[in-house]
């Protein structure tokens, strides 16, 4: 990487639809046709913003039964953490990691991340760029994993309905954790991790070995 | 400027030239995957498109799954997924389930016909543009691998109650699940829009 050089250095904006480069001074890509930025507007201000909404709704998403069991009269409510002790006690450990992992680990993980990542950026951390991009790319990526448990309780719903013996119904909690998930994968999609980079450059310009 | 791209992840401008059938680029600073070039990427896209259509046209009309417990049963297709969820009260839920599962990706599928199917003959039609910007942006809200791991949890959580059968629809979601994401894993911008530009120019 002797004469690596980023796009900006050369004044250019790289369309986010079609990847052709364009001088930064046009805002409208002469291919596509889409908008073109040198960086994401306002990355971190929406993020941030976005973020606060979901932790928001992560509160009544755990908090409030994502289904309710009706078996011969009785009716039993399940939030996402006593869906996944139901399934420990029936003896189902790897479906409860991946419940577990999928409705709990992630969205929190997701979160911590991207506070995180937005933190070190506003600072103007010069900390592991690359560690930092591997962990938005996977933060990117395990975003919509989440929606498993929306589904499942989809699916039970529409599956379990045996009249008065046994029916299964939806919670509110499956429309904040739905809400929880989107707004996450939002968050995700609107920070630029080019900015992490950013900083690299603009500290020392002889790039390290 | 013609064969060099900016990394997404980290903004490297990186030359692009000299590809050959599955090189697979990706950026020396930060590790992002750039593209993938294949000379035959229209062609797969069209027959994973169609494939995967047929697929889901069958998921939509048999049972999905079936539910039996003291000689009484309950049959699931899955369209009533997110219909039994708007009948419940949670309409806005029931909306981006049949979205994520059943809608973007078919909308994408169709819309990856009308690009592939002129692509393919070299010809230029004025909607291969703003189809080439949508298709990028409703790709990543599609869910259909999402959901196959969510049947297989749904199975597990209640095989112990009753005795559940798997359809003939849940075999044809899974094929469209394999089939939308060998289509989706050929799908790339920077190969698409040159072809998108060549067909352009071939116009003259």
């Amino acid at each position: 990487m002797t004469e690596a050089k980023t796009a900006r250095e050369l004044n250019l904006a790289s369309c986010h639809t079609c990847t052709k480069l364009v001088p930064a001074d046009q805002h409208r890509c002469p291919r596509c046709g889409s908008s073109v930025h040198l960086r994401a507007t306002d990355s971190l201000q929406r993020t941030i913003a976005l973020l606060i909404t979901a932790s928001i709704l992560y509160i009544p998403a755990n908090l409030y039964p994502i289904m309710y069991t009706d078996q011969l009269g009785r009716t039993e409510a399940s939030t996402i953490i006593g869906g996944v002790v139901l399934l420990i006690k029936l003896g189902s450990v790897p479906i409860a990691a991946i419940i577990f992992i999928a409705s709990v680990m992630v969205p929190l993980g997701k979160l911590i991340a991207m506070f995180y990542l937005v933190f070190t950026v506003e600072r103007h951390s010069p900390l592991e760029p690359r560690q930092r991009t591997v962990m938005y790319q996977i933060t990117e990526f395990i975003g919509k994993w989440s929606m498993v448990d929306v589904f499942v309780v989809a699916i039970l719903v529409a599956l379990v309905n045996l009249g008065g013996l046994l029916v299964i119904r939806p919670g509110i909690a499956a429309l904040s954790f739905a809400g929880v998930v989107i707004v996450t994968m939002i968050a995700a999609e609107s920070f630029d991790s080019r900015l992490i980079w950013d900083e690299m450059e603009n500290k020392n310009d002889n790039r390290p070995a | 400027m013609e064969h060099t791209i900016a990394c997404h992840g980290c903004d490297l401008l990186v030359d692009l030239r000299d590809m050959e059938h599955g090189h697979k680029a990706c950026c020396p600073r930060c590790g992002h995957s750039l593209t993938q070039y294949r000379h035959d990427a229209i062609e797969r896209l069209m027959a994973f498109s169609i494939a995967a259509l047929v697929a889901l046209v069958f998921a939509s009309l048999f049972p999905f799954l079936s539910f039996a417990s003291s000689g009484v049963e309950s049959v699931m297709t899955l369209p009533q997924t997110p219909g039994s969820l708007w009948r419940n009260g949670l309409p806005a839920v029931a909306v981006l389930v049949a979205a994520f599962i059943i809608f973007i990706p078919a909308l994408v599928l169709v819309l990856l016909l009308m690009l592939s199917v002129p692509l393919a003959r070299g010809r230029y039609r004025p909607w291969l543009k703003p189809i080439g910007r949508w298709i990028f942006h409703l790709q990543s809200w599609s869910m259909v691998e999402v959901f196959i791991i969510g049947v297989i949890v749904s199975l597990v959580k209640i095989a112990k109650m009753a005795t559940v059968t798997l359809g003939l629809s849940f075999w044809a979601y899974v094929a469209f699940a394999l089939l939308f994401t060998f289509a989706m894993s050929v799908l790339d911008r920077y190969q698409l829009w040159n072809a998108i530009e060549a067909a352009e120019g071939a116009r003259g």
